[in-house]
């Protein structure tokens, strides 16, 4: 901004010359926002009623709104709200039931959006389909490659190229209502008979193939990311008979769980501590015969309308006290060791958020072949049309 | 003269051409699209990749559980909106005063200005443990599950579709000549009988048009059985979703809409010959 | 019903004291009348006096507020209209969209308790069709009928019930001229046939004055005269029914002398006018405004000086229009202070003496017999 600029209140006469120079095109429209303070006048506006935000806007060079296409519960409404309020960017947020459902809103184009969070093994996916752009990580100062796991950061470098950076990782096991469900179980075969047995018509699984088709490969000792046919028709025939004694196929599992509806589901890990917190006999359980591991990042599409939002969004985000914020609401991990540092000791050794690593041991990252093979797409159809 | 009917036509053309092409870029071409996906294959990544099969046609069979809750689902929910909804109608249309008429029917406006997604997720909770059945525990009925179930998904259609079947059997109600009822229990008619034999009759045309607008829309749903079906009550609309939103199968996705288009057509035109032939009076047109 | 004929004096229908009132509006206003089993009766007004009003009280339509009706000398206040042994024709006559022409008329019996087997249904609609001239109409759709058509259905659907009475609501309204006069025709016919009693509600002086046996003229929501035809058109309790009923030359005066059986009463002008007072007429005092009425019949018109008789009363004038009605000639005479005077002659005049021009001066003149003197009002 100008540094003409002083704080003293602008005068009639000065305002209308300044107003000439910008009709004329002498000044820049910054300039002219600035030394008539209209500029923060407008941001404040903006910030206050985004409704009377105009379409093309003039909060400095960042835009009005930045689309962002996330997960359920997974922010810290108080994080995006600094946000807008410190840019004037207003966030709309969408929220998914599964990476599938991103990549076809990618593939058919045109979404609009400026910053998605995808999981682990899709990246090499986008890439490969041209659907996600290359980071300029001068422009995300608060990313520090060295202050995280390369176990979780790995995926987002392909070909030597970073394509996005770490958000949060987390594991994928189940919750269970201990209240309604006493027999205790441990793995995703125990998960399958409870369902079908003492706990009929409570289970919840999600509607995401990976998950869902991943927990009855391991219920049946098969590899979480398995695509043979065979051992896939077999989750088919273990999904289908399980499928009269659900609650639910849905990701948004939470309403479901709190309204008493629910005592078991296919969960995140930081759903898990939200539905802990809230209510003690939510109990999680990485399962001993498998499950996943993920990381998820922050990419940026290929077409991102607000290019310039999208990194200050991501660059905001990527300041440890702001994912510490975020790790306390919605209860995943950062991989970003500065951020853990923040964190206060209770979280910071949470079996939830930070397991043991030996209960770790048998769970897999998602493969990059599950997210786009027909076999697996189509028996999560058939599951769910049957 | 020649010159006059020549410029005539011109004119018809010139003003029926935004009409056309809006219906050739937004109806005919899409479904031309649609038909000819129909045959392709599905791109290794998700997608159309071209070609000529008649693979997604022969793949129906494993919807069509999907197809029979839609085409059961479907019609019962369009008889209960009309159950539910010709009371009312009949109640806005001839009981009502002037007066209260207008607001009353705002009133059943309303909703629909909120998302009709905002309001199914209302549902979700009223349905859900800690709502109605919760209420039901409480005088001792106890184990009734509703979300989650077809009934869940019935109610949720009657109150997102009512507005639909409301308004058009409250125009017919509205327009149909008071003194026939007079004329009918004039005659001896009881007003049970004066109802069955003269009100319901000739509110037909709009029955007949609120029934078509609801089980046209439900062949399509997919929204009310996603969140109060929690996705166990698949439509056909939820297993296109799925195909083009998740499984990225465009051509199989294309093979389930035109079976649907086709099915629609097929009830459509079975439906318009019925009431036509019943056909109630003069100036009574189905729409 | 052809036993019930018009000679016994039962009263079919009877109002007593019977007020309706819709929120501020009062439609009837403490009315009481009785009509006689048989009788050709007419409410006759302008709209909105309470004769439509009337009619659906005794349908049922409505209910009365204050006071009683009585159908068959039983009060039916409370009972609903399908619960009545009478009938509507309505006045557009309210057929079924979706019934053919027998489906109409034979409305009434399938709603009986109980229900009278399809062949007796059949039998009678086609011997109600035929009383009403459209024998092999059954199948027709209603709409695809002509006026007249429609509006016998109508009377067929009604009259298939064999109500006491039948109840017409302006019922040759929406009919042309020439339709309404062989309705009225027919209407009278059936009557005689049926020999049940009619209830006719009309604007139409004319219709009213041709058809009833007696008539009941309404303002208001009150009943200002009911009698017979003749009755109404002789003596005239008021200049309103005198306007209504037939057309009438009035002059307006003062009343100088009420004593004797003439009244008498002083123009503007000051020529004085004698004539008789109505029987039933409020009383009349000198002072009162009042007017002289003299139907156009009673005129005869004449050269100046020509006048027959010394006693009749006698104003000059000049013609300024003659209509020829066939039957009779019309004259429209500018008065010498008393206004223009319309003047009837009959053909039969006419030819005897000679007719008259625009422009002519003429004598117009009456006996007093011919004259009522009535108020204002």
């Amino acid at each position: 901004m100008s540094k003409s600029n002083d704080n003293r209140p602008i005068t009639a006469k000065r305002f209308m010359k300044e107003l000439r120079r910008y009709e004329k095109g002498s000044v820049s429209r910054r300039h002219f926002l600035g030394v008539t303070g209209l500029g923060t006048a407008m941001a404040v506006m903006g910030a206050a009623m985004p409704s009377l935000w105009p379409g093309k806007a003039q909060a400095g060079d960042l835009g009005d709104r930045l689309i962002f296409s996330t997960w359920p519960n997974y922010h810290d409404q108080a994080n995006l709200d600094e946000f807008t309020a410190k840019t004037g960017v207003n966030i709309q947020v969408n929220a998914f039931g599964s990476n599938e459902e991103m990549l076809a809103k990618l593939q058919a184009g045109g979404t609009g959006w400026d910053v998605f969070v995808p999981t682990n093994y899709t990246i090499s996916n986008y890439v490969a389909l041209d659907l996600i752009q290359e980071l300029d990580l001068s422009r995300i100062p608060y990313y520090d490659a060295a202050a995280n796991n390369p176990k979780f950061a790995g995926p987002a470098t392909v070909n030597g190229k970073v394509y996005c950076v770490p958000k949060n990782w987390g594991t994928t096991g189940f919750v269970l209502n201990s209240k309604e469900i006493m027999s205790s179980p441990k793995s995703w075969k125990d998960f399958f008979d409870v369902t079908m047995g003492a706990g009929s018509g409570h289970t919840i699984v999600h509607d995401y193939q990976l998950t869902t088709i991943g927990a009855a490969l391991c219920a049946l000792g098969y590899s979480f990311n398995s695509i043979d046919p065979k051992e896939l028709a077999e989750a088919e025939a273990l999904l289908i008979k399980s499928k009269p004694h659900l609650f639910a196929i849905t990701s948004d599992y939470q309403p479901g769980m709190r309204s008493g509806d629910g005592w078991m589901s296919i969960c995140w890990n930081g759903d898990a501590t939200q539905l802990h917190n809230d209510l003690p006999e939510m109990e999680y359980v990485i399962a001993a015969d498998g499950g996943e591991i993920w990381t998820d990042f922050y990419a940026v599409p290929k077409d991102a309308p607000h290019l310039d939002a999208a990194y200050a969004f991501i660059n905001f985000m990527q300041d440890p006290k702001v994912q510490a914020r975020e790790a306390a609401v919605h209860g995943y991990a950062p991989t970003d060791s500065r951020a853990i540092a923040l964190q206060p000791p209770s979280l910071a050794s949470d079996p939830i958020l930070h397991p043991a690593e030996n209960l770790m041991n048998g769970l897999e990252f998602g493969a990059a072949q599950t997210l786009t093979d027909p076999v697996r797409a189509e028996v999560m159809a058939r599951f769910k049309s049957a | 003269m020649r010159e006059d009917r020549k410029s005539g036509r011109w004119l018809t053309a010139a003003l029926l051409a935004p009409t056309s092409l809006w219906f050739l870029v937004m109806l005919i071409f899409p479904l031309i699209v649609i038909l000819v996906f129909s045959f392709g294959e599905r791109a290794a990544v998700g997608g159309y990749a071209g070609g000529f099969t008649l693979e997604q046609y022969a793949n129906l069979p494993s919807r069509l559980k999907a197809f029979q809750n839609t085409l059961v689902i479907a019609p019962a929910g369009t008889l209960l909106s009309l159950l539910v909804a010709y009371p009312l109608a009949y109640f806005l249309a001839l009981r009502v005063g002037r007066q209260y008429k207008l607001i009353l029917l705002v009133l059943v406006i309303v909703p629909f200005w909120t998302s009709l997604l905002v309001r199914t997720y209302a549902w979700i909770f009223i349905l859900g443990g800690r709502g109605i059945p919760a209420l039901l525990e409480f005088i001792g009925i106890e184990g009734v599950r509703l979300i989650n179930t077809p009934g869940a998904v019935l109610i949720g259609i009657v109150y997102g579709y009512l507005p639909l079947m409301v308004f058009p059997i409250f125009v017919s109600l509205e327009k149909l000549d008071k003194t026939l009822l007079e004329a009918s229990s004039d005659l001896g008619g009881s007003p049970f009988k004066t109802f069955i034999q003269v009100t319901l009759p000739l509110s037909m045309p709009g029955i007949a048009t609120g029934c078509m607008l609801v089980f046209i829309l439900l062949m399509g749903e997919f929204l009310i059985p996603a969140f109060l079906g929690g996705g166990k009550v698949f439509f056909i609309g939820n297993a296109l979703v799925d195909l083009f939103l998740q499984s990225r199968n465009w051509p199989f996705g294309a093979a389930v809409s035109v079976t649907l288009v086709v099915i629609m057509l097929i009830t459509v035109s079975l439906y318009m010959r019925m009431t036509l032939r019943s056909k109630t009076g003069r100036d009574e047109s189905l729409m | 019903m052809a036993n019930s004929t018009s000679n016994s004096n039962e009263i079919d229908i009877e109002f007593r004291s019977v007020t309706k009132r819709f929120e501020d509006v009062v439609a009837v206003d403490n009315v009481s009348l009785k009509v006689e089993r048989g009788a050709f009766f007419s409410f006759l007004g302008p709209s909105g006096c309470g004769k439509t009003t009337s009619l659906r009280l005794i349908a049922g339509f409505d209910q009365p507020s204050e006071g009683d009706v009585y159908i068959g000398g039983k009060s039916v206040v409370g009972i609903p209209s399908h619960k009545r042994p009478v009938n509507m024709v309505f006045q557009q006559y309210a057929l079924f969209p979706h019934m053919d022409v027998a489906d109409n008329i034979g409305y009434g019996l399938r709603q009986r308790d109980p229900k009278p087997a399809r062949q007796e249904i059949l039998k009678r609609v086609d011997q109600t069709l035929e009383m009403v001239r459209l024998s092999g109409y059954g199948k027709r759709r209603v709409w695809e009928l002509s006026g007249g058509q429609q509006q016998r259905v109508a009377l067929a659907r009604a009259l298939i019930n064999h109500p006491t009475c039948l109840l017409l609501d302006e019922p040759l309204a929406a009919l042309d001229r020439k339709l309404r006069r062989e309705m009225q025709i027919e209407l009278q016919t059936l009557q005689r046939e049926v020999g049940i009693t009619f209830i006719l509600v009309t604007h139409d002086q004319e219709e009213a004055l041709s058809m009833s046996d007696r008539i009941c003229i309404m303002r208001e929501g009150q009943i200002i005269q009911s009698g017979s035809p003749r009755e109404l058109y002789d003596e005239p309790i008021n200049r309103y029914v005198a306007d209504f009923v037939g057309k009438t030359n009035f002059i307006d005066g003062d009343v100088v002398d009420a004593i004797g059986p003439l009244v008498s009463i002083k123009s503007e002008s000051g020529q004085v006018f004698s004539g008789s007072q109505p029987p039933g007429a409020p009383p009349i005092a000198n002072g009162n405004k009042a007017c002289v009425a003299v139907r156009p019949e009673m005129i005869t018109i004449t050269n100046i000086g020509e006048t027959s008789n010394a006693t009749n009363i006698t104003i000059n004038g000049q013609v300024v229009n003659r209509i020829f009605l066939g039957e009779h000639t019309e004259y429209l005479v500018a008065t010498e202070g008393c206004g223009e005077v319309m003047v009837l002659s009959p053909k039969s005049i006419e030819s005897a003496n000679r007719s008259f021009e625009p422009g002519d001066h003429v004598s117009v003149s009456w006996g007093p017999e011919a004259a009522l003197i009535i108020g204002d009002t």
